[in-house]
């Protein structure tokens, strides 16, 4: 299944319903992307028939504008709030994502979110897996969606 | 006396989402009491009665299916109405599963305040 434009539907569902900001899909990337530099990825895990995960990452300023607009207060740094709200968001990417899935029947759990933030850091799919990362752009700039499953034999 | 609401999710950008939902959607409560998870809510249970639990289901410690079953165990606050907010809700056997512990109803994220309304207010 081409999860692409699944995942640009349920982002601006989310993002226009949730945050109310208006969220424009870029072009698929090419390449994997799997360093970081001032940024923040929420990830959240699928288990069970497939397995794989959702990633949000977003340079740091992002995150803090999209918190900003989520909880309607001033983020200056990033904190437990941006934390928690970036968390959120892969959440329901993840949930929203979840029927797609699953289409033929088979169960498929969520992990809890867990959220990674540093001034340079890299994130590595130790299975091989099919991905896809699609780029997003807000008021406060760029961030991608990283969806990825362990091939299926 | 006015009214209360227990919410209940380990995000605490998620419960400020939904107290704000609740009061777009003209939904007013006195009292807004917060839980991070289930076991955390059945404490606060112990002292206080809402007139309304909206929940979330995956949650750390006790989720809210867990909670469920709990909360229809003890005759005290068994009879509160509870709405889950979940994810998950376009899961059917996850509504079907919440519905048979005892669930009112169930809202999925993302919801605009008039799908708050929907299900909540005619429960209140």
């Amino acid at each position: 299944m081409d999860f692409t434009e699944k995942i640009i539907a349920v982002t601006k569902e989310i993002f226009e319903t949730m945050i109310m900001v208006d969220v424009t899909p870029g072009i698929p990337l090419e390449e994997h992307v799997s360093k970081f530099r001032c940024s923040m990825s929420a990830m959240v895990g699928f288990a069970g028939y497939k397995q794989g995960n959702l990633a949000l990452h977003t340079p740091a300023k992002v995150a803090m504008g999209l918190t900003q607009d989520f909880l309607g207060m001033d983020i200056n740094e990033i904190n437990a709030d941006v934390e928690d709200a970036m968390g959120e968001l892969a959440n329901m990417l993840a949930g929203s994502l979840k029927p797609f899935i699953s289409t033929d029947g088979g169960k498929v759990e969520l992990s809890l979110p867990s959220v990674v933030y540093g001034e340079e850091y890299t994130l590595t799919v130790v299975n091989k897996a099919d991905w896809v990362i699609v780029p997003f752009t807000v008021s406060h700039g760029d961030f991608l969606i990283c969806l990825e499953f362990k091939k299926q034999h | 006396m006015g009214r209360s609401v227990l919410i209940i999710d380990d995000s605490s950008t998620m419960r400020k989402i939904v107290n704000r939902s609740l009061r777009q959607a003209g939904l007013e409560f006195e009292t807004v009491l917060e839980a991070g998870d289930g076991q955390a809510a059945l404490d606060i249970l112990a002292n206080q009665k809402p007139d309304i639990i909206l929940s979330d289901i995956n949650m750390p410690t006790m989720d809210g299916l867990e909670f469920l079953k709990r909360k229809a165990a003890d005759p005290s606050i068994k009879n509160i109405p509870v709405v889950m907010i979940t994810t998950e809700g376009g899961s059917a056997d996850m509504v079907e599963q919440s519905r048979s512990l005892g669930a009112s109803g169930c809202v999925k994220k993302p919801f605009t305040p008039d799908q708050v309304n929907e299900i909540i207010g005619p429960l209140l």
